[in-house]
């Protein structure tokens, strides 16, 4: 029994893994490795010690066991699209979760799905199309991010506006805590009992444990759909408008804006969707509800974006234009990438109402550092995306870049925003924490995360900076038989070990 | 309808970084470490609408909320407003209606009942399967753990992911993690109409609920609320030639939606206006002193639902309603005249102990005599792994006990 941690890349480590998941499936070469330094955000590069990719439930199970025996950290990760540092592993274990990719069960009855983490978002939509149902939170990312990243996240979307976020689509979970134990949270078969755990660790950041599956919430498909692409000559006649459809008691299914810099990029882009290049902003709204109401509901929506100024409002004209408007809007981020090596981008909400003045601010600080920072966010709810192209080869550019960006920050807290919306804070935007929780409140976070992981080996250094935790006495939280530092394999294990003849 | 940006009624002072803490959360907090100094156990009191709910609470102090009351930030152009839990639904409705808009928290029982109860009890009425149960409405909160810490989780904007959610957590707790003190809420506009309907069914016709209900899922619009009444709802509600039961609806958007709605509903029989005060009166009809419990499956067991609870309803005397699109059964058996403390836990318990045995999805008892709860039926996701979740949230927030010692039982962490 030993008493202190094994380094992660230990060969009697790395044997047991194998043993358990198969050689090829656990990575220790530095060049290996490489790829999975980075998430969606370029700017950190992180190296897992090693990486480690079960394919199966028991399997996943099986390696969070070995990994709790040696006590070692590490970073559960679906499909590294993520846009806070939160899936990257600092010289401790990565753990890939994207070979768990299949839909378990279908039931378009009850309208539930349960489906592994490393599902990807819009093929779970594909799947359940034929019954007329989608899954609707729709991060930008979703032709390739998993469902077990957006749990990770509590991701959102342009269409979680109307239908909210992925919390709001899940009713169950079964998690494997950090120290191998399992756990189902949530509840499929009605309402849910005791507390809630369930939103306790839909956007826990990978910190509380790893999701083995995830019962979804399937969303019926609206009757009918209508995509407006509404363009203003300046920022603050889009804002207007956005106000104006908000306050008109219409709720959009998504209202999304882009800035001139935006569109510039999309539409020099692979991703052009026929935005005017001229326009100071643009305006996508999508409404969708019952057949009788609908075209009521355009007009109304394009007097309002022209009573605010808008110059043009077009209507997509079927499913392939729709689909032409959308692509422009989710690629946004990819078009900015043809523009600079580096990008950051922020992920701040601030009210709704003070959008037009911290739009106006986000427009005087990038004049003061002397950066173009491009804006595209989902107005409807107030949650910004400011995006900053930059080379980080530059020392200076990149330290303006950074000092705006905090600025920027400062600017929506102090309007009564908060730091993210979607993306989670990770390590991007852990120093922010602390403008905006007090230390108790920051301690709480603390404590709640030592329930699930005593430890503190699930995705360890994110979320919630570890200076901020009081030192916790006498929690008789969680005495795990596992805590006894057994090394000896599980029964279960040893059965999946002896399948590949290293038991 | 007006929802322009107004100014705020003063600043949401919260524990949040280098603000001011509000004189009345200060002084609660006060209390809860005085509490915890003597180790002496407290039940959190709002309007003290919701004192005979939850499992019995041991204490010698009473924690008293309802004096922090006010509405602390509204901003109508945000849909967001803040305010202290001791601000009363009523004054909450009131304040949103004058400005074009409305808060969506319906939880059945007296309107002077608090923001705070309503979210610690998680209470959800008719209208949360259009609009979702407080856990959903809630956006922050504040409040006072059980260790004295003044604690705010989330924010006054409709998205946020900063920080492990605490307000999920502290909302539906029942007061065992915290006190909570202030709470903003997502706001929605009011619609340009506002129609509710009944139709007269044969609620104990079991095949005529399956395809009426199967009918109304498959429809392409969201009612504000839709309830299944037995014959005994229906008639304390007053609705006539409702004998049998009622399908009462609420269908609210443009008046071109409303008549299509009310088409639909056509399917399930003869469509009638119903008086708008229908759902105040379906949310007030449960007598002080009653049994509640909810029965909830997935939708496709929905009537295994309604047949259980009107058994259980037929069986206690009382009554029974369903939320059609939540699938949510709610039974109230009253207290007969006279009737004792132990002969109405007797009675209560038996009728669940032999009404349950088959019952594969979830009962929440909501209020019931002391000596009945043991026989609600253990949840079936109940595992020692969760117990131990679960007291280790409560040994988190509250080790010694503080706040509302009991009123969870196990799932509190309490035995």
């Amino acid at each position: 029994m030993t008493s202190t941690a094994v380094e992660p890349s230990s060969a009697v480590l790395v044997e047991r893994l194998r043993a358990i998941v198969g050689d090829q499936r656990v990575l220790v070469r530095p060049s290996e490795l490489q790829v999975y330094a980075s998430d969606g955000l370029p700017g950190y590069h992180k190296h897992p010690g090693i990486a480690v990719f079960p394919g199966t439930r028991e399997e996943t199970i099986a390696v969070i066991r070995a990994l709790a025996d040696a006590r070692v950290p590490f970073v559960p990760r679906g499909a590294g699209t993520g846009l806070s540092g939160g899936a990257l592993a600092d010289g401790v274990v990565l753990l890939g979760l994207n070979r768990l990719k299949r839909i378990l069960h279908l039931d378009p009855e009850n309208r539930l799905a349960v489906v592994e983490p490393g599902v990807v978002n819009a093929r779970l939509t594909k799947a359940t199309a034929p019954f007329g149902l989608h899954y609707a939170p729709d991060p930008s990312s979703q032709t390739v991010c998993t469902i077990g990243g957006n749990v990770a996240e509590n991701a959102g979307g342009p269409h979680c506006l109307k239908y909210g976020v992925t919390l709001n689509h899940v009713v169950a979970c079964t998690v494997a805590l950090p120290d191998g134990d399992v756990v189902t949270l949530g509840n499929a078969a009605g309402e849910q009992t005791g507390y809630d755990l369930l939103g306790a660790f839909v956007g826990s950041e990978g910190c509380f444990g790893v999701a083995l599956d995830v019962t979804v919430r399937l969303t019926r498909n609206p009757q009918a759909i209508r995509t407006l692409l509404a363009d203003f000559t300046s920022v603050d006649a889009a804002a207007r408008a956005v106000s104006a459809v908000i306050a008109s008691g219409i709720l959009p299914a998504a209202l999304e804006m882009m800035d001139n810099a935006t569109v510039r990029a999309v539409e020099a882009s692979i991703y052009a969707a026929g935005y005017p290049v001229d326009a100071a902003a643009v305006l996508l709204v999508e409404l969708d509800g019952p057949a009788a109401g609908i075209d009521a509901e355009v007009a109304t929506v394009e007097a309002l974006c022209r009573d605010a100024g808008a110059r043009g409002v077009e209507t997509a004209s079927d499913d392939a234009h729709r689909m032409r408007l959308w692509q422009g809007r989710k690629k946004a981020f990819g078009a900015m990438g043809r523009i600079s090596p580096q990008l950051v981008v922020q992920d701040a909400v601030v009210p709704r109402t003070r959008l037009p003045e911290v739009l106006a601010t986000i427009a005087e600080i990038g004049a003061r550092y002397g950066i173009s920072i491009c804006n595209v966010f989902h107005a409807g709810d107030g949650n910004l995306h400011p995006n900053v192209g930059y080379d980080a080869g530059n020392p200076d550019e990149a330290r303006r870049v950074h000092e705006a960006m905090s600025a920027i920050m400062q600017a929506c807290i102090d309007v009564g925003g908060t730091i993210s919306g979607e993306h989670g804070v990770g390590i991007d935007k852990i120093g922010y924490m602390e403008r905006l929780f007090s230390d108790e409140s920051l301690d709480a976070m603390c404590r709640l995360r030592d329930v699930f992981d005593p430890e503190h080996r699930a995705n360890p250094g994110k979320v919630v900076p570890v200076h901020s935790c009081r030192e916790w006495h006498g929690s008789a939280a969680w005495h795990s038989p596992r805590a006894e530092k057994d090394q000896t394999p599980r029964a279960a294990d040893r059965t999946i070990m002896a399948s590949r003849g290293k038991a | 309808m007006s929802a322009t940006g107004s100014a705020a009624t003063g600043s949401a002072a919260t524990a949040r970084a280098g603000r001011t803490v509000h004189p009345a959360i200060a002084g609660i907090a006060d209390r809860v470490r005085e509490a915890r100094a003597t180790r002496a156990p407290h039940r959190i009191v709002g309007a003290g609408t919701w004192l005979d709910a939850g499992q019995p609470v041991a204490h010698t102090g009473r924690l008293e909320i309802g004096a922090a009351t006010g509405i602390t930030e509204y901003v109508p152009g945000d849909l967001t407003l803040t305010a202290l839990a001791g601000t009363t639904l009523a004054e909450l409705h009131a304040a949103t209606r004058a400005n074009g808009q409305r808060l969506t928290l319906d939880p059945y029982g007296t309107p002077r009942g608090t923001l705070g109860a309503t979210l610690a009890t998680a209470s959800a009425g008719p209208a949360a399967g259009a609009f979702g149960t407080p856990r959903d409405i809630a956006l922050g909160l504040t409040m006072v753990t059980g260790a004295g810490d003044i604690v705010s989780a989330g924010g006054r904007v409709v998205k946020n992911v900063a920080g492990f959610d605490l307000v999920r957590l502290a909302t539906g707790a029942w007061g065992t993690l915290g006190a909570i003190v202030e709470a903003s809420v997502r706001l929605r506009a009011l619609p340009p109409r506002d129609e509710s309907f009944v139709v007269a069914v044969d609620a104990d016709d079991t095949d005529a609920v399956a395809a009426t209900l199967a009918t109304l899922r498959a429809l392409p619009f969201t009612f504000d609320a839709l309830a299944l009444l037995d014959a005994a709802t229906a008639h304390a509600l007053d609705l006539a030639d409702a004998a049998h039961g009622a399908l009462v609806a609420r269908a609210a958007d443009t008046g071109v939606i409303v008549h299509a709605m009310r088409a639909a509903l056509g399917a399930a029989g003869q469509v009638r206006e119903a008086a708008p005060t229908l759902w105040d009166q379906l949310r007030t009809l449960e007598p002080a002193g009653c049994a509640t419990i909810r029965l909830s499956h997935a939708p496709s067991h929905a009537v295994d639902v309604w047949r259980l609870a009107c058994d259980v309803a037929r069986g206690g005397a009382g009554w029974a309603h369903l939320a059609v699109d939540r699938t949510v059964a709610r039974v109230t058996l009253p207290r007969r005249v006279d009737e004792s403390d132990a002969a109405f836990a007797a009675r209560v318990a038996n009728l669940l102990r032999i009404t349950m045995t088959d019952f594969d999805g979830t009962c929440i008892g909501e209020r019931l005599p002391p000596g009945a709860w043991d026989a609600v039926p253990r949840p079936r996701s109940d595992s020692d792994v969760l117990a131990r979740l679960a007291t280790g949230v409560r040994n988190a927030f509250d080790p010694a006990r503080i706040l509302n010692r009991g009123i969870l039982g196990a799932a509190g962490g309490d035995r």
